[in-house]
């Protein structure tokens, strides 16, 4: 099946963040328009996680879709040729937990160059949190202490991004003054929502929760930023039952 | 230090720069022996050490912190865990946090990870000012091989050379004894020169250097070997380092009690992940 480069980017929210809505999840099974999608999730942002790993297996069972993962931290056992498999799946999910981590990782097992051909051949790309600041060209990382940092991400969509937008002041602030000093013009996105672009081009914005909330933040031209709302889709309900997600602990870090 | 005797104990006198590199062994393979544990307290001279342990490479696997904090409560030190994947709880600033202790553990993992990681946190910088200022660097597999030129990782999925920081001239292989498929590769890549001349470690033995210089070889038993490894007319040649069998650490019977301690919500997570690789092959 044929299908154009896309990515959903998420705020935060579906499986990896613990949500107990499945409709991001959904949603993003939805965009293969394959009965049984091959989906392989990519835990690198928070070490390979085992407990990460389990709830991704337990979010995307077998019986809707063909899950797997890739460990970069433990090469020696799992999938032998990473690029090949990225290739041959439907969906590519990648979870949270540090991006510049992921970044450097990524980098070193040549999965930055696999990813952009998997784009490019129509695998759907998606992810929440790090997950999602990753496909950028730019991004606010709150990861260490003091100025948040900018990270250069993937740069497969070249705007900027913050994710937990409407939820941590701090990033929403440092995302701004990032723009107003240079900092390309990109998307604040909150928990719940999630951006879906085809191409390099915004599609739609989509939301599983009453809260949430998305943004085009770009320079004023005079030092400043402005913000602007964007539209959102409400998902419907659940069109494939599933078991709900657990609670999940995982620090929300980007 | 007191047990740094002779030209040995003059170097370490002289030079602040302090690396412990383990071939394998410490708390995080659950080894039993704490000896070389110990020792990385030892090196830093002082009475409660602080001592901060790194586990990237592993992606930080929750079992090693668990084992760490198990292990070095044995002894009066300070410790403290630097995550690069998950936020702390006060958001610290890395560098000062590691300068400020006396000893950085690193754990053993994907070497290539690590160092990759580490670069994009500015972390191999803050190592080498640790390292100068007198911080001991501890570490054993990727957390040893990492401060040579270059080691043996299967970082990659096979056994295969990889650069470190090159805090250390020349090259270490890990795992001798336990992971032989590593020792025809470190031959190889030394006899092509991929990687310098440098040392083959058992699990449970140490190289200890003061500045560049290599003051002592260690080893938790008598058995156990550190080879230097050395182009000659084109092909290496080895020969075994003598060892100083570091007496038992005091470990106490609470340990026992320790080792097998419950690993709560993660070891139940690995075993249904094993449960769910099953299902997943049956479904392919």
């Amino acid at each position: 099946m044929r299908r154009p480069p896309q990515i959903v980017a998420f705020g935060g929210g579906g499986f990896s963040m613990g949500s107990e809505s499945t409709l991001l999840d959904d949603y993003v099974i939805g965009l293969t328009g394959v009965p049984r999608p091959r989906v392989c999730f990519l835990p690198t942002a928070s070490g390979d996680a085992d407990h990460y790993v389990v709830r991704f297996y337990r979010a995307f069972a077998a019986g809707r879709c063909e899950p797997s993962h890739i460990s970069l931290f433990r090469r020696e056992t799992g999938v032998a040729d990473p690029r090949a498999h990225l290739l041959s799946q439907d969906l590519i999910y990648v979870g949270g937990g540090s991006v510049v981590s992921l970044l450097g990782t990524w980098r070193a097992h040549g999965l930055d160059t696999a990813l952009r051909e998997a784009w490019q051949a129509g695998v759907v790309l998606c992810g929440g949190s790090a997950g999602s600041l990753c496909w950028f060209s730019e991004a606010v990382s709150g990861f260490h202490g003091g100025v948040p940092r900018k990270v250069t991400g993937l740069g497969l969509l070249p705007w900027s991004n913050a994710v937990h937008y409407g939820d941590e002041p701090a990033r929403r602030a440092a995302f701004q003054g990032a723009i107003a000093t240079g900092m390309a013009p990109g998307y604040g996105v909150s928990d719940g929502a999630a951006l879906r672009f085809v191409g390099v081009e915004l599609a739609e914005v989509v939301g599983s929760g009453p809260d949430s909330g998305a943004f085009f933040v770009s320079g004023d031209g005079h030092g400043g930023a402005t913000e602007r709302e964007l539209p959102i889709r409400k998902l419907d309900q659940c069109l494939f039952p599933t078991q709900g997600a657990d609670g999940g602990e995982e620090a929300v870090a980007a | 230090m007191s047990r740094m005797a002779g030209a040995a104990g003059r170097c370490l006198r002289e030079d602040p720069r302090r690396i412990l590199a383990m071939g394998g062994g410490g708390f995080t393979m659950n080894n039993r022996s704490g000896v070389l544990d110990r020792l990385v307290l030892e090196l830093t001279g002082r009475s409660v050490p602080r001592v901060c342990f790194l586990p990237t490479a592993s992606g930080d696997q929750r079992e090693q912190l668990m084992r760490f904090h198990e292990r070095f409560s044995l002894w009066p030190c300070e410790t403290s865990i630097l995550s690069l994947f998950h936020l702390q709880r006060d958001r610290l600033d890395p560098r000062e946090f590691l300068l400020s202790q006396d000893a950085i553990y690193v754990g053993g993992g994907s070497m290539r990870n690590m160092l990759a990681i580490w670069r994009e946190h500015r972390i191999d910088a803050v190592m080498r000012e640790a390292w100068e200022a007198g911080v001991v660097l501890a570490g054993l597999s990727a957390g040893a091989m990492c401060w040579f030129e270059g080691g043996i990782s299967l970082s990659g999925g096979r056994p295969e050379a990889v650069k470190g920081l090159g805090f250390l001239p020349g090259s270490l292989s890990v795992h001798r004894n336990s992971e032989p498929q590593r020792w025809p590769a470190y031959r190889r890549a030394i006899a092509d020169g991929q990687l310098p001349n440098g040392y083959a470690a058992d699990d449970g033995t140490a190289l200890v250097f003061a500045g560049l210089h290599l003051v002592e070889c260690v080893a938790s038993a008598p058995s156990q070997r550190i080879v230097r490894v050395e182009l000659e007319a084109g092909s290496p040649v080895q020969r075994s380092l003598p060892l100083r069998v570091l007496s038992p650490a005091e470990v106490p019977a609470s340990v026992d009690r320790l080792a097998p301690a419950p690993i709560d919500a993660e070891r139940v997570a690995v075993e249904e992940l094993r449960s769910v690789r099953v299902l997943r092959q049956r479904w392919e």
